[in-house]
C-alpha cells in the first residue's frame, strides 16, 4: 500500500531519540511551590511516554520543558545526547514535533502551507518540500484534494490530522503532543487515536504525550508516568504494572476503581485459556452426550452442526429424548469470538445474564467457553502479568 | 515678526474667481439659481488640476500615516506599556480641528502641500494605529503557540503569522482613514494646498461649483472604498471560506 | 496651486508669533484691517467667539443625538438594518467638510438654524452607527433573560440594553461631537462667527490673531473631549469596568 511506501522513505525513517529528564525543575517566579520537581524520567526511542494526572499536576509543563516552551529553572533535559539547552530554542524546536489541543493551524494558510511550515524554516528547496507534503497528506489519509484548501474548510478531525501531518513535516526525532485528541468528539477520538497507533507503528517515533484521560494513557503509552500535583513522578510503569501494582493511593485512585476492568480492556479473549463444553450432534445418542458430562469443566452440552459451529444449548428435556434434536432449549447466545477485546466480552456475557458464553473462532467454529468464574480466576493467577505484558505489546485496533 | 501674508491663502480679496466675471445676463451662470448643468460639462476641465491635487494630497498622506503608524505599532508591540502612550497621543492629535492645525502649522512649516500632508497624516494615524495594533491583538493564541513551538523566532512569528492575520483589521483601518482623509483634504485650501476645496472656496457663492467639486470628492471617496474591499478579498482569501 | 517647497522658518520668530497670539487673547488691540476698523481681540471677543463656537456645537450635537440615539436604540434592538446603519457610518465619513457648509449656505441659507443643520448632519453618522452597534454588542442571554422576567421591550431597551451598550454609544457621540466642533471652526463661511473667524480672516485680525484663534478652538476641541471622556467613563456600568479588567 502506498502509505506503507511513504512510510519507508528515506524522508521517514530518521532515527528516534531518547529523551531523559534529569532533575528536571521548574519554578515561576513568586510561586511557593515547584510546577515540576526534581523529575526523572527516561523515555527509550521509539516508545510513546504519556504523562498523565489531574489538573495542575504539572504534566503539560513537563512536556514543554523538552522543547523550551517552557525553560527549565534547575536540572537538564536530555534528547538524544545534546541538552536541550546547547542551542538557541528556536533551533531545537525545528527538530521536535509539536501539537497541541487547540490544533492551532495557520487560518492564513493552505493545507500544505501548514504542513511546509518547519521544511521552509529549515529551508529546504521547493521540490523536496512538495514531495514531502504530498507523502504525508497520504500518510494522514487525508484527500490530496483538500491541500490547497483552508483550515476553515475542514472538520475538526481532519485539521486534526493536518496538525500531526504538519509536526511530522521535517521528520523529527520527537514529537510532543498534549492532550492532541482532546478538542475532537468521542468517536472521532477513538478512529484518531487507533490510526495514530497504526502510524506510530511504522514511524516509531519518540513520543511525549500528554493526557488527563486514564483510559487514552493505558491505550496509547508503552509507558505511563503519573504526576502528582507539583510535578512528583508517582509512578512511571507500562500499562499493566500500573493496573496491577499502583504504586500508592494516589495512583490506585488515579487509575480507577475500576482497575481489574481496565486490565481486560489490554486483554483479548484469545489470550487466556477457555473452558471445553462437551459437543453434541444432532441426532447423537443423548446416552453418549451423558456419558461426556461427566467431568466436563462445563455442565452443558452444547450443540453444533457438522462444521463444529455451536447452535445451542441442550437443556435436560433435550436430553430426555432418544436422540440430539435438531432445535436445542437454548440458542447459543452471546456468541463470543476469540479476536474481541476481553472487556467487551465480559460485558456482553453479564448483559445476556447467562453464565457460559461459547467463543467462536475466525470461521465461525467452536473454540472454547467462557464464563465469569475463569475471567476472575486469570485475573488473579500468578501468569496474568506476563500474558498482560505480551498482550499489551500488540496494538488493539 | 513673522509675515503670514505670504503663507495664508489669498482667494478672499477676489482672487481665482471660479466663474468668468465677464458673464452676465440671464444665463444659468450668473443668475446662480440652481445648478448649471451646461457649465459643469463645458468647465469641466478646471478641475482636473484640482482633483490631482486632491488626490495627491490623500495618497501622500495615508501613506505617510500607515509608514508612521506602522513604524509605532511594531515599537508597541513588544512593549505593551507604549499602546496606551501612543493610543492617548494619536487621539489627541484627532481632535484638533483641521484648520487649527494648519494654521498652527503655518508659522513652522510654511504654506503649501508640506503643511497640510503633514496635517492629514497627523489625522490619519489615530485610526490606523488602533486597527493595527487590535489586528495583532486578535490573532489566535493557538496559532502563536504552534508558530512558536515549531521553531520561528520572535521575527518570523511576527511576519509569517501574526500581521498576516492582522491584514483584515489593517486594511479596514486604512480605509477608514483614506475616506476621511478625501473629506478632511477640501480644507487644504486652508494650508494653501489647493485641491477640491479651493475650487469651492475660491467662489464660495457659486451653487454649480460647490455642487461639482463637493461630487467629485464624495466621488473619489467611494472609488477609494471599492477599492480598499477588493484589495481586501484579494489579500484574504482565507476569510471568504466555507466549510466545504 | 501650491508651491512645493516648504518654508521653513527660524525658530525665534517662531516663538515670537505665538507670544503675540496669547498677547492677542488677552488684549484687544488695533485692527489689522486699516484705520477706522474695529478693534480686535481681548477676552471679550474671544468670548464671543467662544460661546458661539460652543452654543452652534452644542445644539448641532443635540439635534444629532435626537435623532440618531432613538434611530440607532431602534433598529439595534430589533436587529435589522445593519447593512443600512454600516452605510450610513461609512457615507458619513466621507462627507466634505467644506462643501457641507459651502452647500448649506449657498443652497439653504445662512445663519444660525442652517449651519446647525449642517453641523448635525456630520454628528450623526458616528452616533446612529455606534449606537446600532453597541446595541447589537450586548450579550443576547442577558437581554433573553431580562425578557423572560418579564419586562417589557422599552424596559428591556431601558434596562438592558442601553447601559450595556453606553460605553460604545459614548465612543461615537465623542466621534460625533469631534466632527462637529471641528467643523464648526468654518461655520464663519455660512455667516455664524465661531472661533475660525479668526484663523480666517488674517487681514483684520492679524497673524497673531490667526494663531490665536487656533490655539483657543484647539483648547475647546480638547476640552471637549476630556469632558465627554469623563462622561463616558460615568455612564460605563460598574460591572463592565470589572469585567473588562479581568479580561
Amino acid at each position: 500500500m502506498e502509505a506503507a511506501a511513504a512510510a519507508n522513505s528515506t524522508e521517514t525513517r530518521a532515527e528516534a531519540l531518547a529523551v531523559e529528564f534529569r532533575e528536571a525543575t521548574k519554578r515561576y517566579p513568586g510561586a511557593e511551590t515547584d510546577a515540576v520537581h526534581a523529575l526523572n524520567l527516561d523515555v527509550p526511542a521509539g516508545d510513546i511516554c504519556v504523562l498523565v494526572g489531574p489538573s495542575g499536576c504539572g504534566k503539560t509543563t513537563a512536556m514543554r520543558m523538552v522543547n523550551r516552551m517552557v525553560e527549565i529553572t534547575a536540572g537538564d533535559i536530555v534528547v538524544g545526547e545534546r541538552s536541550v539547552r546547547e542551542r538557541s530554542a528556536s533551533e531545537l524546536r525545528r527538530e521536535i514535533g509539536y501539537v497541541i489541543q487547540e490544533i492551532g493551524l495557520f487560518p492564513h494558510r493552505t493545507i500544505a502551507d501548514n504542513i511546509a511550515t518547519v521544511p521552509q524554516l529549515l529551508g529546504w528547496d521547493k521540490e523536496r518540500t512538495r514531495a514531502r507534503v504530498g507523502e504525508l497528506i497520504e500518510l494522514i489519509g487525508l484527500d490530496p484534494a483538500l491541500a490547497d484548501r483552508f483550515p476553515a474548510q475542514l472538520s475538526g478531525g481532519q485539521q486534526q490530522r493536518v496538525g500531526v501531518a504538519r509536526a511530522l513535516a521535517a521528520n523529527p526525532g520527537v514529537m510532543l503532543m498534549d492532550e492532541p485528541f482532546g478538542a475532537v468528539d468521542p468517536i472521532n477520538r477513538e478512529r484518531l487515536q487507533n490510526e495514530f497507533l497504526r502510524l506510530q507503528a511504522e514511524l516509531r517515533k519518540t513520543i511525549l504525550f500528554v493526557t488527563h484521560d486514564i483510559d487514552e494513557a493505558l491505550k496509547m503509552g508503552d509507558r505511563i508516568a503519573v504526576l502528582q500535583e507539583g510535578g512528583h513522578l508517582a509512578q512511571y510503569a507500562t500499562p499493566a504494572e500500573l493496573l496491577m501494582a499502583p504504586a500508592n493511593s494516589f495512583v490506585e485512585d488515579f487509575v480507577g476503581a475500576d482497575r481489574a476492568l481496565k486490565r481486560l480492556a489490554l486483554l483479548r479473549v484469545a489470550d487466556i485459556d477457555l473452558w471445553q463444553a462437551p459437543l453434541a450432534y444432532v441426532g447423537q445418542a443423548t446416552t453418549e452426550v451423558r456419558a461426556k458430562l461427566n467431568g466436563a469443566e462445563v455442565p452443558h452440552p452444547l450443540l453444533v452442526d457438522s462444521e463444529r459451529r455451536p447452535v445451542g444449548w441442550l437443556s435436560e428435556a433435550d436430553l430426555g429424548r432418544d436422540t440430539v434434536p435438531s432445535k436445542p432449549d437454548s440458542a447459543a447466545h452471546p456468541l463470543l469470538e476469540l479476536d474481541d477485546v476481553m472487556r467487551d466480552a465480559l460485558s456482553d456475557l453479564l448483559q445476556a445474564e447467562t453464565q457460559y458464553a461459547p467463543v467462536v473462532d475466525g470461521r465461525g467454529r467452536i473454540a472454547g467457553v467462557l464464563s465469569i468464574e475463569i475471567v476472575s480466576e486469570f485475573l488473579n493467577s500468578p501468569d496474568a502479568l506476563t500474558d498482560e505484558h505480551a498482550a499489551a505489546e500488540r496494538p488493539l485496533t | 515678526m513673522l509675515d503670514l501674508a505670504a503663507l495664508l491663502p489669498i482667494a478672499q480679496n477676489g482672487d481665482g474667481f471660479v466663474r468668468d466675471p465677464a458673464e452676465s445676463g440671464t444665463s444659468c451662470v450668473a443668475e446662480n439659481d440652481t445648478v448649471c448643468v451646461g457649465w459643469a460639462v463645458d468647465n469641466i476641465d478646471r478641475y482636473v488640476t484640482p482633483t490631482l491635487e486632491h488626490l495627491e494630497l490623500v495618497v501622500l498622506s495615508v501613506g505617510f500615516g500607515f509608514a508612521l503608524a506602522f513604524a509605532m505599532a511594531l515599537i508597541s508591540h513588544r512593549r505593551r506599556w507604549l499602546v496606551p502612550t501612543f493610543t492617548g497621543v494619536t487621539g489627541v492629535i484627532y481632535t484638533l480641528p483641521s484648520i487649527a492645525l494648519f494654521a498652527l502649522l503655518l508659522p513652522i512649516t510654511g504654506r503649501g502641500t508640506t503643511t497640510a500632508v503633514i496635517a492629514l497624516t497627523l489625522y490619519t494615524l489615530q485610526i490606523i494605529y488602533r486597527n493595527i495594533v487590535t489586528g495583532l491583538a486578535n490573532v489566535p493564541e493557538a496559532s502563536k503557540d504552534t508558530g512558536r513551538g515549531m521553531g520561528m523566532t520572535d521575527r518570523q512569528l511576527l511576519w509569517k503569522v501574526e500581521l498576516p492575520l492582522a491584514v483584515p483589521e489593517i486594511i479596514a483601518g486604512l480605509r477608514i482613514a483614506t475616506v476621511s482623509t478625501v473629506a478632511i483634504a477640501t480644507l487644504a485650501v486652508f494650508a494653501g494646498a489647493g485641491g477640491l476645496g479651493a475650487e469651492i472656496y475660491n467662489d464660495i457663492d457659486f451653487k454649480t461649483g460647490i455642487v461639482v467639486s463637493g461630487t467629485i470628492a464624495i466621488a473619489m471617496a467611494i472609488a477609494f472604498d471599492a477599492l480598499y474591499v477588493l484589495a481586501q478579498r484579494w489579500i484574504s482569501p482565507w476569510r471568504k471560506v466555507r466549510p466545504v | 496651486m501650491s508651491v512645493a517647497a516648504p518654508t521653513v522658518v527660524p525658530l525665534a520668530d517662531v516663538f515670537d508669533s505665538f507670544s503675540g497670539a496669547i498677547e492677542f487673547i488677552f488684549n484687544e488691540r488695533e485692527t489689522a484691517g486699516g484705520v477706522g476698523g474695529e478693534p480686535v481681540g481681548g477676552l471679550e471677543q474671544i468670548g464671543d467667539l467662544l460661546w458661539t463656537h460652543v452654543e452652534v456645537s452644542a445644539l448641532a450635537l443635540g439635534l444629532a443625538l435626537v435623532i440618531a440615539l432613538p434611530v440607532g436604540l431602534y433598529f439595534g434592538h430589533r436587529g435589522t438594518g445593519e447593512l443600512l446603519a454600516v452605510a450610513i457610518g461609512n457615507a458619513g465619513r466621507a462627507i466634505p467638510e467644506l462643501a457641507l457648509i459651502a452647500f448649506m449656505a449657498a443652497f439653504i441659507g445662512v445663519g444660525l438654524l442652517n449651519v446647525t443643520i449642517a453641523l448635525a448632519v456630520l454628528g450623526i453618522p458616528p452616533i446612529l452607527t455606534n449606537t446600532f452597534v453597541g446595541v447589537r454588542q450586548v450579550d443576547r442571554g442577558a437581554v433573553e433573560a431580562a425578557r423572560g422576567m418579564g419586562m417589557s421591550e422599552a424596559e428591556v431597551i431601558r434596562k438592558v440594553e442601553l447601559p450595556l451598550a453606553a460605553p460604545t454609544i459614548m465612543t461615537g457621540v465623542r466621534t460625533g461631537a469631534i466632527n462637529i466642533v471641528a467643523t464648526a471652526a468654518i461655520a464663519p463661511l455660512a455667516g455664524v462667527l465661531t472661533l475660525g473667524d479668526l484663523i480666517l480672516s488674517r487681514n483684520v485680525v492679524g497673524d497673531d490673531g490667526v494663531i490665536a484663534g487656533a490655539i483657543v478652538v484647539a483648547l475647546l476641541a480638547l476640552a471637549v473631549e476630556l469632558a465627554l471622556a469623563g462622561v463616558q467613563r460615568l455612564v460605563t456600568p460598574r460591572g463592565l469596568k470589572v469585567q473588562r479588567a479581568g479580561a
